[in-house]
């Protein structure tokens, strides 16, 4: 992960500010920075978003395509994640750097999708055995500025928000072959219910205490965290320690408690501004990247 | 590897007879929710490796073996301010590379080790969960490696690498402030189920959700979690992680009469 070097006073003093709730930036420990969302920002796929978490800087693009459902789940399609941390997030992501980061943070996307409630795959459906939607979910990592993992799952969530997939018939002849039709109306589409689609709150790990949306420098000073999944109801869908210290049984219990009030409030602000932003119509301005 | 396609003449994909059957298996017997399988473990058992054991549980096998400490590559240069204890500076300190492999036969179907996925996660949750409990500071500039071999998934397999994997580097020698130990726990679908201490293969693909917990039990830190699935709410997920820390505590004697045996072997060999 891009990292920054610190002194040990300045660990020290990020530290004892966390202790009186009080971090360099002057937010309290359960805070968020400023987030950006907005979404249809590249029209050539079906849904994206961009998202902006302080620095970092994220662009997540959904595109539907046909393919054959798997043989265990014959009725359903599926979602197919990719992550691709770009050069210029940070030096260390040239050439293969950013490889294994972007290894880690897609099979944590497939693990918090991993169920039947997050996203209802009987939708993607076409034709039971032969056709389904497959949703390649591509994220883009365009800066880095610590907390990657929220801001990645607020702009799949946004961008699953605004996916349109056409709708397609399928014919049979008289003589047994098969035909896709696709609707004539390019605003004929099926729109996925994002309700039940969690998001990925990390608690770091700074003395006794445990904060909300670390900063790199804040990530610095931390030596473990814990990264929770939670949906808008509370429901926790994956849970994960990561970094290379150890928790005490007692902080794990408390971050949880943290997390499922902090997402709830997520989920609450990022719907709330999603169906703004939607109700604003084909006519609202679009920011794009010189905003 | 693709097949070799000149000389085996045969379809490209290949599936097992046993996805086109009727869903015959009955739903796993009801046990009490707390027990342990028995568990068999050896360490200091390869001859080639540093360090070595093996573990059995219930139908999940782990061979797990350590090599190392030996110069890491790619060295890194300055330092830092030294930890306490004379302990390298944070840039020189060792690096633990964690590998886990699952051996073709080890699941139901028969599936080819690939690079990505799922094995370098678990390799990754091996890594971070060992991490804690290995003292990195005393090996600077160096690497260990750790290499983890299912050979049987029997359920809760990673928690039983992680087990192999702490025994694998107290037979090599390796400075730890404690041992890990690993526990898998499983829940059943349905709307009143409770958590299941270390699942067996049947219950874990029945499962709605699974956690692993891995804990060092002396100083009764948490060195390592993961879980997935439709757990339902955090007062479920922290009765869940309470239950594996029992489960972890309860496990530790045994690990402890493993380690000492293979101390009194290698003392006792000419």
């Amino acid at each position: 992960m891009a990292s920054v070097a610190l002194s040990e006073a300045e660990k020290v003093y990020i530290m004892h500010g966390v202790q009186e709730d009080l971090r360099v930036d002057g937010r309290g420990c359960e805070d968020y920075r400023c987030v950006e969302v907005e979404t249809d920002v590249v029209s050539n796929t079906s849904g994206s978003a961009r998202v902006k978490l302080g620095h970092t800087d994220i662009l997540v693009g959904v595109k539907a395509e046909m393919g054959m459902p798997k043989l265990e789940k014959p009725n359903e399609g599926y979602l197919e994640f990719f992550v691709d941390c770009s050069a210029n997030a940070t030096p260390e992501f040239e050439g293969r750097g950013g490889d294994d980061l972007g290894t880690e943070i897609a099979n944590t996307l497939y693990r918090i999708f991993n169920n039947k409630s997050s996203v209802d795959l009987k939708t993607l459906c076409i034709s039971a055995r032969e056709h389904c939607w497959v949703l390649y979910v591509d994220v883009l990592l365009l800066e880095c500025d610590g907390n990657l993992f929220d801001a990645i799952s607020i702009a799949v969530k946004a961008a699953l928000f605004n996916t349109r997939i056409p709708r397609v018939r399928v014919l049979e002849d008289e003589e047994g072959s098969k035909d896709i039709e696709l609707s004539d109306d390019p605003y004929d589409c099926i729109r996925l219910s994002v309700e039940n689609v969690p998001c990925i709150v990390t608690l770091c790990k700074i003395g006794y205490r445990h904060v909300v949306d670390a900063t790199l420098q804040e990530e610095a000073c931390s030596l473990a965290s814990l990264l929770v999944s939670v949906t808008s109801k509370g429901v926790v869908t994956c849970l994960r320690k990561v970094g290379k210290g150890s928790l005490d049984p007692e902080s794990i219990f408390e971050m949880m408690e943290t997390s499922k009030r902090v997402g709830k409030v997520l989920h609450a602000s990022l719907q709330s501004i999603l169906h703004k932003e939607e109700s604003l119509g084909p006519r609202r301005q679009k920011v794009g990247f010189l905003g | 590897m693709p097949g070799d396609h000149r000389r085996i003449r045969g379809p490209e994909e290949s599936q097992p007879p046993q996805l086109y059957a009727a869903d015959e298996e009955d739903a796993p017997a009801a046990r009490d929710p707390t027990r342990l399988r028995p568990v068999y473990a050896r360490a200091g058992l390869l001859s080639q490796a540093k360090g070595s054991a093996y573990l059995e549980a219930g139908g999940t096998k782990v061979l797990c073996a350590v090599s190392g400490p030996r110069q890491a590559e790619g060295g890194e240069r300055g330092g830092g301010p030294a930890g306490a204890g004379g302990e390298a500076p944070a840039a020189l300190r060792g690096r633990l590379l964690c590998d886990f492999r699952r051996a073709p036969f080890a699941g139901r179907r028969r599936r080819a080790p690939q690079g990505g996925g799922e094995e370098r996660e678990l390799a990754l949750a091996l890594q971070e969960a060992l991490e804690p409990a290995v003292r990195l500071g005393r090996y600077p500039r160096a690497q260990l490696e750790v290499s983890a071999l299912l050979l049987e998934d029997g359920g809760s397999a990673l928690a039983a690498a992680l087990t192999a994997a702490a025994l694998a580097l107290a037979d090599a020698g390796v400075e730890m402030y404690d041992l890990v130990v690993g526990c898998g726990l499983s829940l059943a679908p349905g709307p009143a189920s409770t958590w299941l201490l270390d699942p067996t293969r049947l219950e874990e693909e029945r499962a709605a959700a699974g956690l692993t917990v891995a804990l060092m039990p002396v100083l009764n830190q948490v060195a390592g979690l993961l879980g997935s699935g439709e757990g339902g709410l955090t007062e479920s997920w922290a009765e869940a992680v309470r239950l594996g820390l029992e489960g972890c505590q309860r496990l530790y004697p045994v690990l402890q009469q493993c380690l000492v045996r293979a101390a009194r072997r290698k003392g006792a060999a000419p």
